[in-house]
């Protein structure tokens, strides 16, 4: 089987097509199609299945599942939401379903010491509250911690996140201000008397 | 002031939580390739969403008749009396699973335990057969609904004391919640994720050992 790169792609697409014709030509068996629409998803895919796992292997192994399942149940897509929405639904789901999974091994075997390597500029903050607040979304509850990394970390809308998550949009917002809340509780003791809202 | 610490310290944590490599998107690429079209020069993705429901259908037929062969097995050497030879479909598990010995219904949170667990298995087993037909209807959802329910309060009652149980009623919780999505329109990609779920977390089996247990005391 030849496989479809990028530069394949850039030879034999001449043209900007619209997602829908892309949709449509994916379903009728282009790969080159399907190796477009991935090309312009899949980043983001990545991206948020790292932000929720904090782990490469995982993320990139979350991502493929979610390519797969959504090649194989591209028909079933209504178009009632943007592709990228029912993508990032697909890659939550896939990743509430397997970390389960994961954190059961890891709370058994990975100091959590291990988990936050940041080799970043400091841009002037405290590397004590830094950590202390990455450690803080950590512990959120899951509903909590996935909507402050898609709306603080990712920079998802509150409207992205109510169709990604399948929740109103007020409980979206009452979801992230309820986790901001716990975050400034986490904080409250190395900044006393400043993060109370 | 104090909000803008905050927002300040947010900000930087969008560049520095977690930050996420540059992806290998050739080689996502080629396992995604090899998974969704190997071995076939065109293959429509529909074509292959078909033959992999098929075969989880099948998995789930397999799965159906441990649990009730489980079920009635058990249910014939503790209940000391003849259990109708009923057809085999899911709800007799859930009329035979919560027959125990008198000692186990000394914990009440064993009765409620046994019975919960039979209902679910009858549900989860009825599960593809419903979906395939297009039948997970407000009946069924509300059924899931009321079973979740229960998770929950089971998950803060001492059934949860033992960590096999709280394991198997925590990935229960997120099977059903997934199930009272269902409601309403939904698209295969629900149902395929709600039976990677049940594939991975091993839920049948577990359910049936479960089921075996209880009865056992």
């Amino acid at each position: 089987m030849q496989q479809v790169t990028r530069p394949a792609v850039a030879l034999q697409t001449d043209h900007r097509v619209s997602e829908p014709e892309l949709i449509a030509r994916v379903l009728s068996g282009d790969r080159i199609a399907a190796r477009e629409l991935y090309d312009a998803h899949s980043p983001r895919v990545f991206r948020l299945a790292f932000r929720l796992t904090g782990d490469a292997d995982l993320a990139r192994e979350f991502t493929q599942d979610t390519f797969v399942r959504a090649f194989s149940q591209l028909s079933r897509f209504r178009g009632d939401s943007a592709l990228s929405t029912w993508l990032h639904r697909v890659t939550v789901t896939v990743v509430a379903n397997a970390m389960r999974k994961v954190r059961r091994f890891r709370e058994r075997e990975t100091p959590l010491e291990d988990v936050h390597p940041f080799n970043g500029s400091d841009a002037g903050v405290d590397p004590v509250l830094r950590d202390r607040l990455h450690r803080a979304i950590d512990a959120l509850p899951e509903i909590y911690r996935t909507t402050v990394i898609m709306h603080d970390i990712e920079g998802y809308t509150h409207t992205e996140i109510a169709q990604v998550l399948g929740v109103a949009e007020g409980t979206c917002k009452s979801r992230l201000s309820q986790a901001r809340a716990q975050l400034r509780a986490a904080l409250s003791d190395l900044a006393p008397g400043e993060l109370e809202s | 002031m104090k909000e803008d610490r905050f927002e300040a310290l947010m900000r930087d944590a969008a560049r520095t939580y977690r930050k996420p490599p540059e992806p290998d998107l050739d080689g996502m690429w080629s396992e995604i390739e090899r998974e969704t079209w190997a071995g076939v020069a065109t293959t429509q993705p529909a074509r292959i969403a078909a033959r992999r429901f098929t075969t989880r259908a099948s998995g789930w037929l397999a799965a159906a008749t441990l649990v009730i062969g489980i079920g009635l097995g058990r249910a014939s050497t503790t209940m000391h009396r003849n259990v109708p030879a009923a057809p085999q479909t899911a709800a007799s598990v859930a009329s035979v699973a919560p027959v125990r010995s008198d000692t186990a219904f000394d914990a009440p949170y064993n009765v409620e335990t046994s019975q919960y667990l039979g209902q679910t298995a009858a549900l989860l087993i009825a599960l593809p057969a419903e979906a395939r037909s297009g039948n997970a209807d407000e009946k069924f959802v509300g059924r899931a609904a009321e079973l979740l329910t229960r998770t929950r309060l089971l998950l803060d009652s001492p059934a949860a004391n033992d960590t096999h149980m709280r394991a198997l009623l925590e990935d229960l919780e997120l099977v059903l919640a997934q199930v009272v999505r269902l409601q309403g329109e939904h698209d295969r990609t629900d149902l395929d994720l709600i039976n990677r779920a049940l594939e991975q977390r091993d839920v049948i089996p577990r359910l049936r050992t479960a089921v075996a247990d209880i009865s056992a005391n």
